[in-house]
């Protein structure tokens, strides 16, 4: 296992927490918080060890292309970068859901 | 597939379920109730440690749906999860006392036991097993294996004292899984690759055929739906795991030397024996067999089975039931003859706690129960999983929650191995265990062998893991640690006692006997317990209550 975290500047609010996912092979579960501050937090833990440019990478994309003040917590059992910014998109959604 | 149930993950299940807009999600994933044992193993957690308690209503009827996620850890059972239902459940008997009806729902996906957390899943099953026998009394609690992982080990035997099971013809429910049967007892023995097998003997469709199951249903949402409502209608029925007599005939019946089918069970059961067959008795020797023997000064035992010895004395002046489980090298089924806890054996000990309950109802004094504990294992067999040998296991344990909950004091005195079903079967019921503090002693949900195929690592690394977690180490002062004994016995030679070795002992026990309580919440109270031993299942409960109502 393998922990880390990223952060990215940030400016716009999200409605509210949301959750999704599981901590099930090849999958992972992410949870979505507001926060007070100006950034995207990313907190990993990682069953796969090794893959800590990849994830950069997938938020590297992702926060080019969206503007959250959040704490994005997740717990990966061996999801590829396809499906993490899958759950991420549906994450994102159900936490702007009004 | 359509409407399918058992394609849903954990949470999914709850919320189709529960009838629109009813759904209330506690200790959920924001509620920071994780595991901590995983992430020292280098396993990573899951904010809701698998486990989803929701709260809602079913047809209008309030319930409070238990599901285990079958996609994180196989469903297995730990510490956190394990008490958010045994907890969930205790809250629920609550209200149902009250006056306040709320049906409690279990969705079973679990491989039983989190052999990452050994000794918790252990204990807190026995804790869950013992709130499902009380809860019992007052509501249906229903039970839905509706597959993927299915359902077994230590949680097959608590699916087993549900008042009703409901499962599909794609689930599996057994006591031991297929591989950890060919780890134990060889590819004879059951060959965990023959899917035919497996199915024949643990499938949906044959469970329900043997009468192990009460409905069968379809993969479909509203058949779910509709099974649970006929499940709450139904008339109140005696359990399986209280219908003794005629699972003892279809024991007594049973041929152990062949390979029995679906459809020898099903004759066996409509034929109704009361005789006994002859056993030979081997009076193979034991540590059980020795501890017995000195508590009860010789007594004959009073059971027609050799493998359980039963025998009713006045221990300082207190009528009290001796019972151990004990090797007989002849004993009818080959794989109980080392003093596992086979069909035979659950079923015995059933049968005798209930007389004891029996006997005694509506007398001031109630007989004291002693379980006295040294079991290397549940039986590994073919013809033990295909006449469900969960049940037996259950049987036994709802015997003694019974004893307890009729207001006799249960004591289980721990002197040889107490290992997994067979622990949960004739030990983990008793509102207080004491030990001997003894270096051979193992307390442990599996043998190292299968563990380490099951969770896939070497006995190296599952070795490495139990130097930081206790719950998973196999000695008797890692389990101390947890909380759940009264007391470590010191300088007694278990295998071969003095008279003053029997002296002490017996004064310790009669201290723990006479404790007085009848529940088994003694093990959250013990200092290791309160210190560490028990530090999440504490919170898990507090956190719950607040959020209960």
């Amino acid at each position: 296992m393998e922990s880390f975290s990223f952060k990215y500047p940030a400016t716009k609010n999200i409605s509210q927490r949301a959750h999704i996912g599981v901590v099930g092979s090849g999958d992972l579960e992410i949870l979505i918080s507001p926060s007070e501050i100006d950034q995207t937090e990313f907190v990993i833990r990682t069953a796969s060890d090794g893959f800590k440019q990849t994830w950069k990478a997938v938020f590297d994309r992702f926060t080019a292309l969206n503007d959250f003040k959040a704490v994005i917590t997740i717990n990966d059992f061996g999801a590829t970068p396809g499906v993490v910014s899958l759950r991420l998109a549906q994450v994102i959604e159900i936490a702007n859901q009004n | 597939m359509q409407n399918s149930f058992v394609e849903l993950k954990g949470r999914e299940r709850a919320l189709a379920l529960l009838d629109k807009g009813s759904f209330t999600e506690l200790l959920g994933p924001f509620d920071g109730m994780e595991s901590p044992h995983l992430a020292p193993q280098g396993i990573v957690p899951e904010s809701d440690d698998g486990m989803i308690i929701a709260k809602g209503t079913i047809g209008g009827q309030s319930a409070v749906i238990l599901s285990i996620e079958g996609a994180f850890q196989g469903g297995g059972i730990g510490e956190v999860c394990g008490t958010k239902i045994s907890a969930s459940l205790e809250l629920a008997l609550k209200d149902n006392k009250n006056g306040k009806k709320v049906i409690p729902v279990i969705i079973f996906d679990t491989g039983g036991v989190r052999l990452q957390e050994a000794n918790y899943g252990l204990l807190i099953i026995s804790e869950i097993q013992s709130a499902i026998v009380a809860l019992r009394e007052y509501v249906p609690v229903i039970g839905l294996i509706p597959g993927n992982v299915g359902s077994f080990g230590g949680m097959s035997i608590t699916a087993a004292l549900c008042s009703e099971l409901i499962m599909t013809n794609v689930a599996r429910f057994g006591l031991n899984g297929p591989e950890v049967i060919e780890q134990e007892a060889g590819v004879q023995e059951f060959n965990s690759r023959d899917r035919r097998l497996i199915w024949d003997t643990i499938g949906g469709n044959a469970r329900f055929e043997t009468g192990l199951v009460d409905q069968l249903v379809k993969d479909d949402i509203d058949e779910f739906k509709k099974a649970i409502l006929k499940a709450v209608d139904k008339k109140k029925a005696v359990p399986r795991t209280q219908q003794i007599g005629r699972f003892l005939s279809l024991v007594n019946q049973l041929d152990p030397s062949k390979r029995n089918s679906k459809q020898d069970i099903i004759k066996l059961l409509e034929t109704q024996i009361k005789e006994t067959p002859a056993i030979a008795d081997a009076k193979t020797p034991s540590r059980g067999r020795t501890w017995f023997k000195q508590f009860t000064q010789n007594a004959d035992s009073v059971s027609d089975f050799p493998s359980v010895l039963v025998a009713d004395i006045s221990f300082f002046d207190q009528p009290t039931r001796f019972i151990a489980v004990v090797p007989n090298a002849s004993n009818r089924f080959p794989r109980a003859a080392h003093g596992e806890v086979g069909l035979q054996e659950g079923w015995v000990l059933a049968k005798y706690i209930r007389q004891a309950i029996e006997e005694d109802a509506g007398k001031e004094i109630k007989r004291n129960i002693v379980a006295v504990i040294d079991v290397p294992s549940q039986a590994y067999g073919y013809n033990e999983e295909l006449a469900g040998i969960h049940y037996a296991c259950a049987a036994s344990a709802d015997a003694y929650a019974s004893a307890r909950l009729a207001g006799h004091s249960v004591t289980g005195i721990i002197v040889g191995n107490a290992i997994s079903g067979a622990f949960l079967a004739h030990g983990l019921q008793s509102s207080r265990l004491i030990a001997l503090n003894d270096k051979a002693i193992n307390v442990q949900a599996m043998s190292k062998q299968s563990a380490a195929r099951i969770t896939k690592r070497s006995i190296a690394e599952l070795e490495e893991a139990t130097r930081k977690v206790p719950a998973m180490a196999y000695d008797i002062h890692n389990y101390y640690s947890l909380g759940a004994l009264d007391l470590l016995i010191d300088g007694v030679n278990a295998d071969d006692p003095t008279p003053e070795n029997v002296k002490e002992v017996s004064l310790k026990l009669i201290e723990a006997v006479n404790a007085g309580d009848r529940t088994l919440s003694r093990r959250l109270q013990t200092e290791p317990a309160v210190s560490k031993g028990r530090v999440s299942s504490i919170k898990v409960r507090e956190k719950l209550a607040k959020q209960w109502n």
